[in-house]
């Protein structure tokens, strides 16, 4: 339980490390972008100053991070093994945020590795950070494996559960993305330069990868809410209950799929998308959250 | 007059088809789906603030008389059941219904046959669009691109005049029919969820280890064979089990042990294993201390199986457990004893009691008075000192023949919205026009979604174009 525990702590210290280097790394190619002429932005070699170092590093922490963060939840797997017999390391709170920060870094590395965007980093990152500490702000009898109540013990714990909480990663990382938007739009319009948001990449390109994080999020939670409806048929006896859990998870689902119905009209790209964003993380929130603390029901094991 | 009928007539029909064309459009817009579902997500939110299904007193008790009567006009307190959640489902269903109606057969006809030949101004209006001069032969360019284009994955048509090669190249346009795919599924969900309602129940069951109860529905009779609950080391509960067996006319069907993720299922009947408690209406043992009412003092003591005689040959008595009521009752009227509620507050045993070959009366002793009554004739006192509960097993019955649409419409939903985001349809146009210094190609394109990744295949694509400068002259 210990050895699991520090690796949950070591996570925690390396994202923790990573965003300050994502910043840090703003920072330095705000400061390498200011020489530049009449808005445009060169960055070359000489240029960078500390700022491609720093990214260097900062990808390589939160690859490291990623690599404690995996390994931890594979210690916790094999403790529980241990202890009754099933692995799901995401069977309590505490296990499912820290799968949650996994999944949004996970997902942010093989963002950058495609795009190449570093600037993101400071924000998705944060996202993950923000979801571990959380995680390690939980009483300690939330973090420990306690053994899985009955109705958890089942084969479908390892395939509903993680399949319900990527789709949040996906929808942190909209979120993250839409406070990035945000942010960037309001120091265009009010024409500032030379700040940091000019290191982030186009608006357009910002709000479309919201948009494609959205767009993964959205059929995972439409299978993950399929697959608890199938549990349901086998533990509680119903497909659907209209658990306050299974409810918000349907809310959420609708909300983004307002929004995918909404982004057919040009009107709804940019702005009112990134916020729409924002307030559809919100809601994931409570749906991971709030439920659990604030309304009972049927998933009200943690 | 003929004229004047003859307009009118015309006006009318007129005016019906306009009608209906408004109704169509109406209910296969994107700001209907929208609403709709905002609607749905508010309702279901009212659904989880309030709690639902609940006895009046508990919601009398949270928010006051006043606020519980309006709860009960609005139907608050039972929302997923409301005319109008209904309603909202319903429309939902018309709304992706009259979308497929509308749009759908434009998606087939385009996978059938496409808009092939277009202007070159037609493609430098596209959203992304480059025009490239080469010196180079037009047959060349043009099987150039369309070796390009299929690389990729598109499929190229090619229209060849006398001046100009028009290439059209698509792909993707699967991912646009799933979409469809998944609005069908929302009404074959909601068909099964319906069925269920009407063809199928939901029961339950508080059952006895050793007991036979029948299943009216599926007209069999169902034998609890075992109960029982494994814990962990901690002492935690593991799981709870019980070994049902399946009687049909005096024969054994079937016997399986089921338990909380692994129901039994008979003649579509299934049976979950979904609680388990204690007993109100008997007990396994009881021990019963027996004091001299002289002295006080403590002579014998019996632990008494369930209607089970046990003798205490010293004493002289012959005692037996006859019942047993967990929250002790009397009906003045009935004169019956009875529970109260289901918790084990004011425990109480039926002793009948015979001292000496002499039958006493059978009285009542209570666990937590045990000074109440006196017994007439016995020398003895009896007190209830503890007793060791009767489990029982809370069993979920259901029946649901509107299961399987629901998982048919699940997987058309899930693989629908799957691919309908994972692939995106993009269209490419290229016109290779014959000039005196060789060709003009016109390159131009748009993408129904995934705009970055279609932005970057056209870069590509128009820097692979300009390359055909060196290779073809």
């Amino acid at each position: 339980m210990f050895r699991s525990l520090f690796l949950f702590d070591v996570t925690f210290w390396l994202y923790l490390a990573a965003v300050v280097l994502y910043f840090g790394y703003l920072v330095a190619s705000k400061k390498a972008l200011r020489p530049a002429y009449a808005g445009h932005p060169v960055s070359s070699e000489e240029d960078d100053g500390w700022a491609q170092p720093l990214g260097q590093l900062a990808t390589w922490v939160t690859f490291f991070g990623l690599l404690v963060n995996g390994l931890a939840l594979g210690m916790r797997a094999y403790e529980r093994m241990q202890l009754s017999g099933t692995f799901a390391p995401w069977s309590n709170q505490f296990e499912a945020m820290s799968y949650v920060s996994f999944a949004i870094i996970a997902g942010y590395l093989f963002l950058e590795l495609k795009y190449g965007i570093k600037a993101v980093g400071a924000f998705v990152v944060s996202v993950g950070f923000i979801a571990m500490g959380a995680a390690s702000l939980l009483p300690y009898r939330y973090q420990v494996a306690e053994p899985l109540v009955p109705a958890l013990n089942s084969y479908w714990i390892y395939i509903h559960v993680s399949i319900t909480l990527t789709s949040y990663a996906a929808f942190a990382m909209a979120g993250g993305l839409g406070v990035m938007y945000l942010l960037k739009e309001r120091a265009e319009s009010r024409g500032r330069r030379g700040t940091i948001y000019d290191t982030f990449p186009s608006l357009e390109k910002i709000d479309e990868l919201g948009y494609k994080s959205v767009m993964i999020g959205f059929p995972l939670l439409a299978f993950g809410v399929i697959l608890g409806a199938m549990w349901a048929n086998y533990a509680w006896g119903g497909y659907w209950s209209w658990d306050p859990k299974e409810t918000w998870s349907l809310i959420v689902w609708l909300i983004y799929g307002a929004y995918i119905h909404a982004r057919m009209n040009r009107g709804w790209e940019g702005h009112r998308a990134a916020l729409y964003q924002v307030f559809g993380f919100g809601m994931v929130i409570f749906c991971f959250w709030g439920v659990n603390f604030l309304l009972s029901g049927l998933h009200a094991y943690a | 007059m003929d004229a004047i009928t003859k307009r009118t007539e015309d006006a009318k029909s007129f005016s019906f088809k306009e009608l209906g064309d408004a109704l169509v459009e109406f209910f296969s817009s994107l700001k209907l789906a929208i609403f709709l579902m905002i609607t749905l997500a508010i309702l279901s939110t009212v659904g989880t603030v309030i709690q639902q299904g609940e006895r009046p007193e508990v919601y009398i008790k949270e928010y006051g008389e006043n606020v519980y009567w309006w709860f009960v006009k609005l139907g608050f307190v039972d929302i997923y059941h409301t005319w109008y959640f209904s309603t909202v489902l319903v429309l939902l269903c018309i709304n992706s219904l009259t979308c497929f109606h509308q749009r759908f057969p434009a998606i087939w006809r385009s996978i059938r046959q496409d808009k092939v030949n277009v202007t070159a101004a037609f493609i430098q209006n596209l959203k992304r669009s480059a025009t490239v001069d080469l010196p180079a032969e037009r047959s060349k360019v043009a099987e150039a691109l369309g070796v390009a284009f299929a690389e990729r994955g598109y499929r190229v048509l090619v229209n060849k005049g006398g001046t100009e090669t028009t290439l059209y190249a698509t792909k993707g346009i699967m991912g646009r029919v799933s979409a469809h795919v998944a609005h069908l599924s929302v009404t074959v969900i909601v068909a099964g969820g319906l069925l269920g309602n009407i063809l199928g129940f939901r029961d339950f069951g508080v059952c006895l280890e050793g007991e036979t109860y029948h299943v009216p529905q599926g007209n069999f009779d169902l034998h609890v064979d075992k109960f029982w609950i494994d814990y962990y080391d901690n002492g935690a509960v593991k799981s709870y089990n019980s070994t049902l067996t399946v009687i049909e006319n005096g024969e054994k069907q079937v016997t399986k042990t089921i338990t909380v993720n692994d129901p039994l299922v008979h003649k579509g009947i299934w049976f979950y294993q979904s609680s388990y408690g204690d007993s109100w209406d008997r007990v396994e043992k009881a021990r019963i201390v027996v004091r001299d009412k002289a002295t006080d003092k403590v002579v014998g003591e019996a632990i008494l199986d369930w209607r089970k005689e046990a003798e205490l040959k010293n004493l002289g008595l012959k005692l037996q457990l006859t019942d047993f009521v967990a929250d002790f009752g009397f009906d003045a009227k009935d004169r019956r004893v009875y529970s109260k509620t289901v918790e084990h507050e004011n425990p109480a045993i039926k002793l009948a009691i015979t001292e000496s070959d002499r039958q006493l009366a059978a009285p009542w002793i209570f666990y937590n008075y045990p000074d109440l009554f006196e017994i007439q004739g016995s020398k003895y006192k009896f007190e209830l000192t503890g007793y060791l509960t009767k489990k029982f097993t809370g069993l979920q019955i259901a029946k649901d023949p509107g299961v399987i649409i629901v998982w048919i419409g699940s997987t058309l939903l899930v693989v629908g919205v799957m691919l309908s985001a994972l692939i995106f349809h993009r269209r490419v146009w290229a016109k290779v026009v014959s000039e005196r210094h060789g060709v003009t190609v016109y390159l131009g394109g748009t993408a129904y979604k995934g705009q970055i990744d279609f932005d970057r295949e056209f870069q590509r694509l128009s820097e692979q174009l300009k390359t055909l400068r060196q290779s073809t002259a």
